[in-house]
């Protein structure tokens, strides 16, 4: 009978596990998300899921060339033209593609592009942090004589402008409001509005309209002008993306690579787990797994057969690891005492133990594959407990029974021994390392740290109410913005610059840093800022993460890069002879 | 019999409201977390301070219906703190209206209805728990009579090798389980037989056989957390009872020792498995929490530990309301099935 049982089992498992038709297989691509997107709506784009998935139902203005790095044209015909108007106003012109249309064959029109810009700012809609993110663009003025020509009026001058105006999914405007009532409406004046006014049927009408159509869920309903539809959901499930047979750049010679929609078909599985997702890619159940953590990443290049089966990536982001003192502590106000207190961090082990070694060390915020910017005549952060104790000496700091007590002390607060508090996310490993390794090099020294490890949305808040001495955390740099005020500036404390540093030449660099658009200067100030910043140590840059990711071998032009989310879907290919060959063997 | 019916609903129903009014109140006070994980982290430098800018907040808190009292009265937080009076125009106020109409409110991730995500998610855990939960009795009620079979002292050979097996099994946590599972029967380099987590292609046209493939692991799981702790309890209670006069008197007239365990001494020592049953409902709940993130099983359990990581606390607070009513209904249950297996327990007690 038992036999009876396992044949059943054996029977059973095979023909669901069987692997899937091979010509199906090789237009189809299977990537893990660990979560649901949850919101599929343009405006609201609450995480990075979000933004993947929407970046295939829509098209931008400008795009990321994951092959290049840079912003190249996607419904843009060509890069914008920017130009400055006095002190505060930048103009930047736009000119679409003639081939770019709708799914209906009606072309996208400066009209479009007037249209989206007015319901990211449209009250009553579900637009709060794109109304913020877009706030800086105030008018668009259509060109009369060309309907494919625009020009947007932004508040400031900043070289980042011309990316920023780019980057947002252009919307069908004879989809939700074919009669025009938009048109009406100036962007200004929506920015203006904080609720819709009781009286205005056309707003309302419009926000009824999008309620009722729910792009949230139902993207369908917004149609994009991407390459993909949105062809099944299933909440915590899988998302399935199918390419549309007739897409307006299929018409493109020679087609950008921001605009290259190769898979047939994208489906993203949601696998909450990691193991799951490593043995769901072994098993041939998935094709690309973004996102591994070192222990899993190690465990599967260890496995046997995967080398055959597998390809593995690993590339550094544009997330730094750091820790950041609080400057407004009397103990912590002096800045040699945070440097030598920034000695006590060992980047390059931590780097081995947390990373496997991958990742890049950095000398602060400036990414070092930014050859231009990047600071390279400075050193790396490193561990020396010994340069920590001359340092914290020359700071006026004595060791004693008690403690580390200063010698500057003019009152009995100051007085007190050199105790620190360490908080840090509870659920990251890495950042629980980094907390012990500190507090091991600072205990040795005699220094005691309590460490406090705190819930993700609380440590904010004990962040800005200034309620720690150190903290360890991941900070999304930008590989095209250098606008560091809201960690720095004195004018972001302390919503954002938990560390309460700001000094009158460091907020002038960094305004400037922010306004200058010629590279020489920018370099110049770049490198000037980097310098400050570690003399004055408000923060110590430990390594820039690394993204790791695991493939089908056969799949090929995935495009691992450190820009999130580390890969280029659209431009997989299956390299069919390789696994012909292999099927064979 | 109606009357303690009500009753028990009632009481049921009475520390259901408060469970899930406690939780409201707290999370509400709490609802900063939520505005920060919908107006993006502080930590990208890539967001323009414009987007946690206060009209964003405010504008999002409208939305959300956070820009209300949370309850009938507050304590304004000045130094000379007075309590204010603010009638029905309070967040708990409608959150109760509501839940009187039958409605469990919207969530705050992506403003659907609560309803429906929850009969969507029991679509996946009432399956996966009830299979579980009849699978665990039964081998409980096998395994119970098999312990108790031997020498009445203390078990000996395999008796004491299962014993000590089932011991074992109890202080392994859930998702050790699990993950040895899925180690063991969907690894290539074990056993490569059944899916590493719920295959997600044509759910609608999904085969039988494939949707019972993927429940073995999850189930079995389950099953494995929650048999120790009814299958020891039941062999000790065996042994107790077989130790009892009416069994010596019994085995003295010669009744055979299967029929004995069987026939006497099971119905006897049901009472400690009744006990252990009203405890299993909101463990094996408790148990999908780990079961269904590690098969990737849209239930429940997953969809009340992914709101509570994102501070979505209307889905949490709808979350605690089946909690607590699946919690209070196992009591209900047991209380019941007490007073038939022993017919001296009288319900009016």
């Amino acid at each position: 009978m038992k036999y009876v049982w396992i044949g059943l089992l054996l029977a059973i498992g095979s023909s669901a596990c069987s692997p899937r038709d091979k010509h199906q297989k090789h237009s189809i691509v299977r990537i893990r998300w660990v979560r649901d997107p949850e919101n599929l709506s343009p405006l609201v784009q609450p995480n990075q899921n979000a933004v993947d998935a929407l970046t295939l139902l829509h098209c931008s203005l400008l795009q990321l060339d994951f092959s290049t790095g840079i912003h190249v044209p996607a419904l843009a015909d060509s890069l914008p033209n920017v130009h400055l108007v006095g002190d505060s106003l930048t103009e930047i012109s736009y000119q679409l593609r003639r081939a770019a249309t709708w799914d209906s064959g009606r072309p996208v029109l400066a009209s479009d592009v007037a249209f989206t810009l007015k319901l990211y700012q449209c009250p009553g809609l579900p637009n709060e942090n794109a109304r913020g993110q877009l706030s800086f663009i105030r008018d668009i003025r259509l060109n009369p004589g060309n309907s494919r020509r625009f020009t947007l009026v932004c508040r400031g001058q900043a070289p980042e402008f011309r990316l920023e105006t780019g980057d947002f999914p252009v919307l069908p405007e004879a989809t939700l409001d074919a009669k025009h009532t938009l048109r009406r409406y100036s962007l200004a004046q929506l920015a203006n509005l904080t609720s819709l006014p009781p009286r205005d049927t056309a707003l309302t009408a419009l926000v009824s309209r999008y309620q009722h159509a729910d792009p949230s869920h139902h993207p369908e309903r917004l149609p994009g002008c991407g390459a993909y539809r949105l062809q099944a959901w299933e909440i915590d499930r899988f998302l399935t993306f199918v390419r549309k047979p007739h897409w307006w750049a299929d018409t493109l010679r020679p087609t950008p690579f921001v605009l290259q929609a190769r898979p047939r078909q994208i489906t993203y599985l949601i696998i909450p787990d990691e193991t799951t997702a490593a043995l769901a890619l072994r098993r041939h159940e998935l094709d690309v797994l973004p996102q591994l953590s070192a222990r899993a990443f190690k465990r599967l290049q260890a496995a046997d057969s995967t080398q055959q089966e597998l390809s593995f990536y690993s590339i550094a982001s544009y997330e730094l690891l750091m820790a950041g003192f609080n400057t407004s502590r009397p103990m912590l106000h002096d800045s040699l005492t945070r440097q030598a207190l920034a000695q006590l961090f060992d980047p390059a082990k931590l780097q081995k133990a947390t990373q496997l070694g991958q990742g890049l060390r950095t000398v602060g915020l400036v990414h070092p594959s930014n050859r231009s910017y990047y600071n390279d005549s400075l050193a790396l952060p490193a561990y020396n407990p010994k340069q920590a104790v001359f340092l914290l000496q020359q700071a006026g700091w004595q060791r004693q029974a008690a403690g580390w007590v200063s010698a500057k002390a003019k009152n009995k607060a100051q007085q007190a021994p050199l105790k620190l508090r360490l908080r840090y996310r509870a659920d990251d490993q890495v950042f629980a390392t980094v907390a012990l390794q500190f507090k091991s090099a600072a205990t040795a020294l005699g220094i005691p740290v309590a460490l406090l490890p705190t819930e993700a949305s609380s440590l904010t808040t004990a962040l800005q109410e200034g309620d720690f001495d150190i903290y360890v955390r991941k900070l999304s740099t930008s590989p095209f913005a250098f606008d560091f005020s809201m960690l720095l500036h004195s004018r972001t404390i302390p919503k954002s610059n938990f560390t309460k540093f700001s000094t009158r030449t460091t907020d002038r660099l960094m305004d400037a840093i922010a306004a200058t658009g010629a590279p020489a200067q920018k370099r110049k100030l770049l490198r000037r800022f980097q310098t400050i910043i570690q003399q004055q140590a408000p923060f110590v840059p430990l390594f820039f993460l690394p993204y790791r990711l695991a493939t089908a071998r056969e799949l090929q032009h995935v495009h691992p890069s450190g820009y999130k989310p580390g890969y280029y879907a659209a431009a997989a290919t299956w390299n069919i002879a390789s696994s012909t060959v292999a099927a064979a063997q | 019999m109606r009357r303690w019916l009500l009753i028990q609903l009632g009481r049921a129903g009475l520390a259901a409201w408060a469970t899930a009014s406690l939780v409201f109140i707290l999370s509400r006070v709490l609802a900063a977390g939520a505005e920060e994980a919908m107006l993006g982290e502080s930590n990208d430098l890539r967001v323009r301070t414009g987007a946690t800018s206060p009209v964003a907040r405010q504008a999002l808190r409208q939305r959300l219906g956070l820009d209300e009292p949370v309850f009938y009265v507050t304590r304004t937080s000045r130094a000379s703190a007075t309590w204010r009076w603010h009638g029905p125009h309070n967040q708990y106020h409608h959150w109760l209206t509501r839940l009187l109409h039958g409605q469990l409110g919207w969530s705050f991730r992506d403003g659907q209805p609560i309803g429906p995500q929850l009969r969507k998610a029991l679509v996946y855990t009432l399956p996966l728990a009830g299979l579980a939960a009849a699978a665990a009795t039964l081998a409980a009620l096998a395994l119970g009579l098999a312990l108790a079979g031997g020498p009445l002292a203390t078990p000996t050979g395999w008796r004491a090798a299962l014993q000590l097996v089932l011991t074992s099994l109890q202080g392994i946590p859930v998702f050790v389980l699990a993950l040895g599972l899925l180690f063991l029967f969907a690894n290539p380099d074990a056993l490569n037989l059944l899916p590493a987590y719920s295959l997600a292609d044509d759910p609608e046209n999904l085969p039988f056989g494939t949707y019972l493939l993927q429940l073995i692991m999850p189930v079995l799981t389950l099953v494995l957390a929650v048999l120790p702790e009814l299958a020891l309890p039941l062999a000790a209670a065996l042994r107790h009872e077989l130790r009892a006069d009416y069994a010596t008197t019994a085995r003295a007239k010669g009744v055979p020792a299967p029929t004995l365990l069987r026939r006497h001494a099971l119905p006897n020592a049901l009472l400690p498995l009744l006990t252990s049953f009203a405890s299993l409902l909101p463990s094996l709940l408790a148990g999908t929490v780990l079961v269904e993130s590690i098969f990737s099983l849209p239930g429940m359990g997953r969809l009340l530990a992914e709101a509570a990581a994102s501070h979505d606390y209307p889905v949490v607070v709808a979350g605690v309301l089946v909690a607590a009513g699946v919690r209070l209904l196992g009591l209900a249950l047991s209380d019941a099935l007490y007073a038939l297996a022993d017919p001296r327990i009288r319900l009016a007690s």
